[in-house]
């Protein structure tokens, strides 16, 4: 419901104006977007672009590059957000409410997350160098045989993968260590003097409590993954043999090494398409209107 | 033989020490308060009891199990909460359900039971809600609930009506007084409310700054009070206190221009010594006695009786009950006391005897 005051509310002169303006800018690059993606715009022959219709879509549809790196998009998403909410929330139970040198500990968790991606991704590259990174040292300290991080199709983009765990599960930590300190205890003591097991109190009581934290958080990590490209640019280039290749690298792919304008502006639009229905069915699952305001 | 010993508890947060060699013996089926100012450490005492507060030194007995050690899942202690401590996320059913599904109820029975409880704390209409659609005094009925679903040992209540309007928290305390009575179990509860604590309690234990000062029955506290704390604390309006001096060889006091016989004392006080007489209200509204001349500022008026407030010449400020009528303003009225009724206090605040 409406506030009464709603109506006659002085500020609105103020916000409407802006929000006017920022529709009608989004509604029309949105328009313009699907117009180009309607005709065969290509920078490799300026001047002569015709409608095509539904062409681009249609290609897309026979394109196997593109519903491969799709499925990749699809892969790497809901990996990187199901592992960081779980490590992220794993850990924070782990380290649980108080402990020593907390501050210091928080501090270094905001590390990878003002690291500026360039610098993660190329850090990540030295780890994963097959002959001199850190990594493969390690193993071979615990004698396993040596990996090709980012050179072996099977195994690339579970290295671009590990980069992102590693630069993303502190947000996670830190916006899920906020909410269950903001938690009531209260309900966590009621549920021990009713006889819950310390699993219990957590999975019954606290897990629920943090449930709408976690949410907001998912899905803020998954938007961030469908649309990762820093990554994947410095670590793979999409390689090798494109098996790290997204639906968004390859959207600039076709972009910017094929000048394919329209079919580029096609995949972006199904990009988006997919992604908001993919959130919104992700949103309406975790916020369920039942009693919700 | 008692259902909960505390013996000998102390627990301190930091340099601060909460609770202080504290000792308390509830027996079967009784009805034991622990009344004290705020912060005293009821809630600490409380969550000692319940496991969730470890505690630096003595032993918490329920039953004949000594239980100091054990986690509270396994101290089968039911427990109300300050802050009602309901689970935001599930419904009032499932809230009061929990405890049956911690000890692995079958469902049916475990409707059953709650079915019944919502009957007794009235709350059937709000079985499906949320606790955050409840009012105060609804939450306050469902944390109830939770705690008699169970047959626990012991019911533990920490001041489960002080967020309630005056009328609910009235209606509300002469239910759990109800269920009392007819569940007979052992209960302890906490409160700052002494009015609440005179109307529930079988035994009360009267707290300050982490000390027990008294514990004894209402009763008791009310008419022989160990100190002029629990004096004070016990009673309303509150008691009033004069500065006396002794004369006659410790047989009597005065105070202004009034002379107080005190020989029925068997302590011997000294000539001049400075004592403190205390006096309730509602003993200064007799025929006869000790006389104080009061300069009256203003009347409260309850109905049945009134409270007068005014001045003594020597300007100390008392309160006393007026039955029959009520003087204005300006007036000058006399009070009356026998003197077996007032007490007498040292300068530490213990009681003369
Ligand atoms: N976790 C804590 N850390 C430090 N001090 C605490 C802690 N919990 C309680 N205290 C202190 O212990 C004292 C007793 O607290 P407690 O909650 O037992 O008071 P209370 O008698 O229940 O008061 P109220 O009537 O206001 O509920 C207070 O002085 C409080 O400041
Ligand atoms: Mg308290």
């Amino acid at each position: 419901m409406r506030p009464v005051a709603a109506a006659s509310d002085p500020t609105k002169h103020f916000f409407q104006p802006i929000i006017v303006c920022l529709t009608m800018a989004s509604v029309a690059l949105t328009l313009f977007v699907i117009w180009i993606s309607l005709h065969d715009l290509s920078l490799m022959r300026a001047g002569r672009e015709k409608f095509v219709g539904l062409d681009n879509y249609i290609r897309f549809l026979g394109d196997p590059r593109a519903m491969a790196a799709l499925w990749r998009s699809v892969l790497f998403t809901t990996l990187a957000t199901v592992i960081e909410i779980a490590l992220g929330l794993a850990v924070v139970l782990f380290l649980d409410r108080d402990f020593a040198m907390k501050r210091l500990v928080r501090t270094l968790l905001l590390v990878p997350i003002i690291m500026t991606p360039v610098v993660v991704g190329l850090t990540w590259r030295f780890l994963f160098d097959p002959a001199t990174g850190m990594a493969n040292y390690l193993l071979s300290l615990g004698g396993i045989s040596l990996v090709d991080w980012l050179g072996s199709p099977q195994i690339a983009l579970f290295s671009v993968l590990i980069a992102d765990i590693w630069q993303w599960t502190p947000f996670v930590i830190l916006l899920v260590m906020a909410a269950l300190e903001s938690a009531p205890t209260d309900p966590l003591n009621a549920a021990r003097v009713d006889g819950a097991r310390e699993w219990q109190v957590t999975w019954y009581v606290l897990l629920p409590m943090l449930r709408r934290a976690l949410a907001i958080v998912a899905l803020i990590r998954a938007i961030d993954s469908i649309k990762a490209f820093d990554l994947f640019y410095i670590m793979t280039r999409g390689g090798p043999a494109l098996s790290t290749e997204t639906l968004n690298y390859y959207g600039y792919i076709v972009a910017f090494t094929n000048f394919d304008i329209s079919y580029a502006l096609a995949i972006a639009i199904i990009l988006t398409v997919f992604t908001n229905v993919a959130l919104l069915t992700m949103y309406s699952v975790l916020f369920p209107k039942t009693g919700d305001r | 033989m008692a259902q909960l010993s505390i013996r000998s508890v102390s627990k301190s947060y930091g340099a601060v020490q909460v609770l202080d060699d504290v000792s308390v013996e509830v027996e079967e089926g009784s009805f034991v308060v622990l009344l004290g100012p705020s912060g005293c450490g009821k809630s600490t005492l409380l969550h000692a009891v319940a496991g969730l507060n470890p505690i630096d030194s003595g032993t918490i007995v329920i039953g004949d199990r000594n239980v100091t050690n054990l986690p509270a899942r396994d101290r089968d202690v039911a427990m109300v909460f300050q802050s009602y401590a309901l689970y935001p996320t599930m419904t009032v059913a499932q809230n009061i359900a929990f405890p049956l599904k911690m000890r692995g109820l079958d469902r049916r029975t475990s409707d059953e039971k709650v079915a019944g409880v919502a009957r007794l704390l009235q709350i059937e209409p709000l079985l499906a809600r949320l606790p955050r659609e409840l009012s105060g005094g609804q939450r306050q009925r469902v944390a109830i609930g939770r705690a008699l679903v169970r047959d626990p040992r012991l019911f533990l209540f920490d001041e489960p009506l002080s967020n309630l309007d005056a009328a609910l928290r009235t209606e509300l305390r002469a239910e759990i007084k109800r269920l009392h009575q007819s569940i007979r179990r052992t209960m302890v509860y906490v409160t700052h409310d002494q009015t609440e604590a005179l109307t529930l309690a079988d035994k009360i234990v009267v707290l300050k700054a982490g000390r027990i000062e008294q514990t004894g029955t209402p009763l008791s506290l009310y008419d022989d009070p160990d100190n002029a704390f629990v004096a004070g604390f016990i009673g309303t309006p509150r008691m009033n206190f004069l500065k006396a001096v002794v004369v006659d060889d410790g047989k009597a006091l005065t105070t202004g221009e009034a002379r107080v016989d005190i020989s029925h004392l068997k302590t011997k006080l000294e000539n001049g010594k400075t004592v403190t007489l205390g006096i309730r209200p509602e003993h200064l509204d007799e025929k006869q006695g000790v006389a104080l001349p009061l300069a009256v500022d203003v009347t409260e008026r309850l109905g049945s009786t009134s409270y007068v407030h005014g001045a003594l010449p020597s300007g100390e400020t008392v309160v006393a009950e007026r039955r029959e009528d009520q003087p204005r303003f300006g007036e000058t009225i006399t009070l009356r006391f026998k003197p077996g009724l007032a007490r007498v206090f040292d300068g530490d605040g213990n009681r003369i005897r």
